[in-house]
């Protein structure tokens, strides 16, 4: 990037001539604007200067863009063209900072609509930028006229600003569905093409509508590429939703296939394309799509062949045997100019090829993996990943190349995906582990990404003890110490004790190292050796357990407010860890999942899903802290335990919409109802749930919704108690019924005829309390030791056929759904080909039982499971166990 | 100052630019009393109320006119005051049939005259007591004894009554704004402005 903008400004000469330029130097000269007689081409020359700062990212504050803006305004009087297309883009630009921008609402609106043709589609787009819903329906009727205009920019611009105003005046625009419809037959590709978008926002919503459209549609021919491009997509779309018409289906993927023979490459590409990424293709429909892409990669157009081999690369781990047809074009493109094009050709090729082209393949790619970006290199570090799960034997070779490239330069994104990759290969293959650990080893003694070097140390603690000579890893480790800043020293510090605690014979060395460490610099170093040290001081393999080999399992935001509110109140009693919520392991399952929709190999690297700071509970907790009835008797309930995923009690499409979340304490039940009310012509009062519970349940406080407009959705709830003696009694259905009083009322103004109203009720489906809302995850690094240790608790066994399921994998997923515990050491994952197979679970229940599940599944005529379950007490046991059966 | 530049003014040779704000309430007439003014080709066949504010052109006696055809509706009146500053002329345009808005007109011309870029500077100020053909309408006599426009020293001004939707009377107004505004702008009243020369250059 540097390089390309020091090239260019050799090229201009003079460099950047806004190089210099100050903002408030610029806002001093924008005064001119303010001049009787205007001279366009100074005016045109200062406006330019304020947009490149604002694009520059300099702020403006809301006094000084105002001032700018009035100024801007007063250009309206000159006539010069290009001054007033400048004038449309300062209006654009200052339009979200500056106050009073209606001011030049009519002066646009003279512009749209007026004769000359370069005002009018620049005036539409800065008009929409500053109307805002309010003002809308001011300027609805020259919107209107201006997307069936004749002018195609006009109309275009006319789309284009109503699909954008849509986000925020969604009921309007969809007004304007007829015009979108004429524009559509327009003669111009780019107005077909964006009335085709703006028809298919105002539908989106509704399913049935979007198929009438791309039914209707398909048979015609389209004038617009663009158009085409864009129905192929809203058709994939349709084809990926699950629930799909069956009807639809087999026209529309007809329709996909017959663009792959469309006279436009575009269209052709977008097909295929299309045809490839589906989920649910056949390997019969994919030929003919794989077949074009074989064409483009012969092309001599450099863009179609990239395009062409970067769907490919895409595909090449979800159809294989497809990719592989194209296997001997992909080795002419090896060796093609554009080394993009090459990256992807021997990454496919490595992806599909065989096991012996592998080191001929690396070789290649070795002879210029220094020559490509970095995006590039993390696509070829993918290839390898997948080349490892597929080819074991071949880990050495990889993992060479891999430790070569760890030693080039190269950004933290880059490096990052390397090591994951080698954590991966470590993680699948056992061979693999030794070498593997080494090169990390090697890696951290020169890694100048923090991050990237605490996630090592990390793992060189979880799986350096277990290897056969973890000796010599500590000395890696102790060379952080002394040569690091202080969050890997931190971090190197807490691998070394994963050591002290898990290998006897090195406990001493341990030790001494530890102590070494307590004359840290830093507070933080200093704390945690002295934390280990301590611990390991005392010999006892449980407190090595509890508290070196498992990390925390409370909520981290949950326990910082826990002590902040132990520290308000001076009290004699001790912190009580066991007050804290736990947190909530993500469901891995769901993760497993998600990585998977993830098209293997994409070029740019997705980012991984952001989690959410705070806690379900945490902000279950905030919620009902605000309700007063609730909030007093929050102390007696103390923390929230679990809160459950929303439960839908109706049809998302009914007059009253009703969703169900348990919040679940020591020994209280909170049920939360979101009601929502659909009917514009009622409002609702007093509506409250009438909850017929399940037997031992008692209703403790009930708090009503006092008053529900239309299109609100307000909160009720049921604060209930868990049936005190039996246990197994906590798990049933409770009958619901919403209960309230109509009053009618005018849909306008939402204000009831009359103080008179009539009770009513309406049926909701049942609350179903099940094991999983009374149990957190807890995730175990080590269950094997948990399950050790809980050998003096009680103990349950039984065995059942799960006769409904197929799959090993089938049974494994509902198991951990059904008990809501966290599965350990990867064992919710069943390798393929098993028959048997063994399921490791671990949380706890309500109250702050431990509970511990080994589910032992064979596969015969159905599943057999043998479920053993060890509790700390005997209740919780068979609670668990009556639950599966 | 030269000779010459003082004959070009006097015979009016001299084509002379001056920016002017036309404010007044909603539905007073502003833009129709602009569109009056605009050559037969531009004129608008529909009047819709403005929002923010319209720049129009036109000419008088060898004066360019840049009006500003501020929007008057309530909420939109305290953006008149950004162009205060840079017009060298006021037309003041009030309904003379909306006697029950009278009042909401004084006190908005009292704003407008007690405004730091206005007081204290001799802008010829133009009413116009427009809607004269309505049956109620008030004589502009009334109107200006209601605005208390005798208050006014130290700007020019006047009063007429007008009909924009014929032309009616705006004539007349105009041509004594265009004497006003012209005389403001003669050289020696205005020290400030750069060489006329320069300007005729």
């Amino acid at each position: 990037m540097a390089f390309k903008r020091d090239k260019k400004e050799e090229e201009d000469g003079g460099g950047n001539p806004f190089e210099n330029i100050e903002k408030t130097s610029v806002l001093q000269e924008a005064r001119a604007f303010n001049d009787t007689s205007v001279n366009p081409r100074k005016c045109t020359h200062i406006l330019t200067k304020v947009l490149y700062l604002l694009n520059q990212g300099e702020q403006l504050g809301t006094t000084e863009a105002t001032e700018v803006f009035f100024a801007m305004t007063k250009l309206f009087q000159s006539k010069d063209v290009v001054l007033r297309r400048m004038v449309y883009l300062g209006i654009r630009e200052l339009s979200s900072i500056a106050e009073d921008v209606i001011i030049v609402t009519s002066s646009l609106t003279k512009d749209m609509t007026g004769n000359e043709a370069l005002y009018r589609a620049a005036a539409i787009r800065a008009l929409c930028s500053i109307t805002d819903v309010t003002m809308l329906q001011a300027i609805e009727r020259y919107m209107k006229q201006a997307i069936v205009d004749k002018n195609p920019a006009v109309s275009s611009a006319a789309l284009v600003s109503s699909l954008h105003l849509a986000r925020s005046a969604g009921e309007l625009v969809k007004r304007w569905v007829n015009e979108a419809q004429e524009a559509f037959s327009s003669d111009n590709v780019m107005v077909q093409y964006h009335a085709l978008g703006l028809m298919y926002h105002i539908r989106k919503t509704d399913r049935l509508a979007v198929i009438k459209l791309v039914t209707k549609l398909t048979k015609q021919s389209l004038k617009s590429p663009f158009a085409v491009c864009l129905l192929i997509r809203i058709a994939c779309r349709l084809l990926e939703d699950e629930d799909g018409a069956p009807g639809a289906d087999s026209t529309l993927l007809s329709f996909i296939e017959s663009c792959l023979r469309h006279k436009t490459e575009l269209v052709i590409y977008e097909a295929a394309h299309a045809m490839v990424n589906l989920r649910r293709t056949t390997a019969k429909e994919l030929a003919p799509a794989v077949s074009v892409l074989q064409l483009f990669c012969s092309t001599s157009k450099p863009p179609l062949r990239f395009a062409a081999v970067r769907t490919l690369n895409q595909v090449a781990m979800s159809h294989p045997s497809a990719v592989t047809a194209c296997n001997l074009d992909l080795e002419n493109l090896i060796t093609d100019s554009n080394r993009s094009i090459a990256t992807l050709a021997i990454t496919t090729l490595l992806k599909t090829g065989a096991e012996s082209s592998v080191d001929r393949l690396m070789k290649q790619i070795a002879s210029f993996v220094s020559e490509i970006s970095d995006e590039f290199k993390i696509v070829v570090v993918q290839a390898i990943r997948a080349l490892c799960t597929k080819f074991p034997r071949k880990h050495s070779v990889l993992m060479n190349f891999l430790s070569a490239m760890l030693r080039d330069e190269g950004g933290l994104d880059y490096k990052a995906s390397i090591a994951d990759t080698i954590i991966t290969i470590i993680e699948s293959n056992p061979e693999a582990k030794e070498t593997g650990l080494a090169h990390l080893c090697e890696f951290i003694e020169d890694c100048e990404h923090t991050s990237l070097a605490v996630r090592i140390l990390h793992l060189l603690g979880r799986e350096g003890p277990k290897t056969k000579q973890p000796s010599r890893y500590i000395r890696f480790i102790y060379n952080r110490v002394i040569l690091e800043n202080a969050a890997v020293r931190g971090a190197a510090v807490a691998a070394m004790a994963q050591f002290g605690a898990q290998c006897p014979d090195l406990h001493e060395n341990v030790q001494v190292l530890l102590a070494r460490c307590q004359m840290d610099s830093d507070d933080e170093v200093r704390d945690r050796a002295t934390y280990y040290y301590t611990i390991l001081a005392l010999k006892n393999r449980s407190l090595y357990n509890s508290y070196i080999t498992e990390s925390l399992q409370v909520s981290i935001p949950a326990l910082e407010r826990s002590l902040h509110q132990y520290t308000l109140n001076a009290t004699e009693t001790p912190f009580d860890m066991k007050s804290v919520p736990l947190a909530a392991v993500e469901p891995l399952v769901s993760e497993i999942v998600a990585q998977k929709a993830v098209p293997e190999g994409t070029i740019m690297s997705t980012p991984a899903p952001q989690r959410l700071g705070v806690s379900k509970e945490e902000s279950a907790l905030e919620l009902v802290s605000s309700i007063p009835e609730i909030a007093a008797l929050l102390p007696q309930l103390g923390p929230i335990f679990r809160s459950s995923e929303p439960v839908e009690l109706t049809e998302s499409e009914t007059e009253y919409v009703v969703r169900c979340i348990k919040h679940c304490f020591a020994r209280h039940l909170l049920l939360q109802f979101d009601v929502l009310n659909t009917l514009s012509d009622q409002l609702l009062e007093n509506v409250r749930v009438s909850l017929e519970p399940a037997e031992g349940y008692r209703i403790l406080r009930e708090v009503p919704i006092p008053r529900l407009p239309y299109s609100e959705s307000c909160s009720a709830f049921c604060l209930l108690e868990f049936p005190q003696d039996d246990l197994s009694a906590s798990t049933g259905t409770f009958g619901a019924t919403l209960a309230y009083m109509v009053k009618d009322c005018d849909p306008a103004t939402g204000l009831p005829d009359s103080d008179e109203g009539y009770d009513d009720t309406y049926m909701v489906e049942d609350v179903e309390v099940t094991l999983a809302d009374q149990v957190q995850r807890v995730w175990k690094g080590n269950w094997a030791a948990a399950w050790e240790e809980a050998a003096n608790l009680c103990e349950l066994e039984d065995t059942y056929a799960l006769t409904s399921m197929r799959t090993l994998q089938e049974a494994t997923t509902n198991i951990v759904q059904f008990l809501g515990l966290q599965p350990a050491d990867r064992s919710e994952r069943v390798p393929d080909g098993k028959s048997n197979h063994t399921l490791y679970l671990a949380g706890i229940f309500r109250g702050g039982h431990d509970v511990l599940v080994r589910a032992k599944l064979a596969l015969a005529d159905g599943v057999t499971m043998q479920l053993t379950v060890r509790a700390s007490t005997p209740d919780v046991a068979e609670l668990v166990t009556s639950a599966v059966g | 100052m030269g000779l010459l530049d003082k004959l070009v003014t006097l015979f009016g040779l001299r084509k002379q630019e001056v920016k002017v704000l036309v404010v007044g309430l909603n539905n007073s007439g502003k833009t129709t009393v602009l569109n009056h003014f605009k050559a037969e080709d531009d004129k608008s066949t529909e009047i819709v109320p403005t929002v923010g504010f319209n720049i129009e052109k036109f000419k008088n006696q060898n004066v360019g006119f840049t009006a500003l055809d501020m929007s008057g509706q309530g909420r939109y009146r305290d953006l008149w005051e950004f162009y205060y500053k840079d017009c060298q002329g006021i037309i003041f345009v009030v309904d003379s049939s909306d006697r029950l808005r009278l009042a909401v007109v004084r006190h908005e011309l009292d704003l407008l005259l007690q405004h730091p870029d206005v007081a204290g500077r001799a802008l010829p100020i133009l009413f116009l007591a427009n809607k004269m053909d309505q049956r109620d309408a008030l004589s502009s006599v009334k109107i200006a004894a209601g605005l208390g426009l005798d208050r006014i020293l130290d700007k020019p001004w006047h009063i007429c009554a007008s009909n924009a939707v014929t032309g009616e009377g705006l004539e007349e107004g105009v041509t004594w704004f265009t004497q006003q505004v012209r005389q403001v702008g003669q050289p020696g009243n205005r020290p400030s402005r750069g060489g006329p020369l320069a300007a005729a250059k």
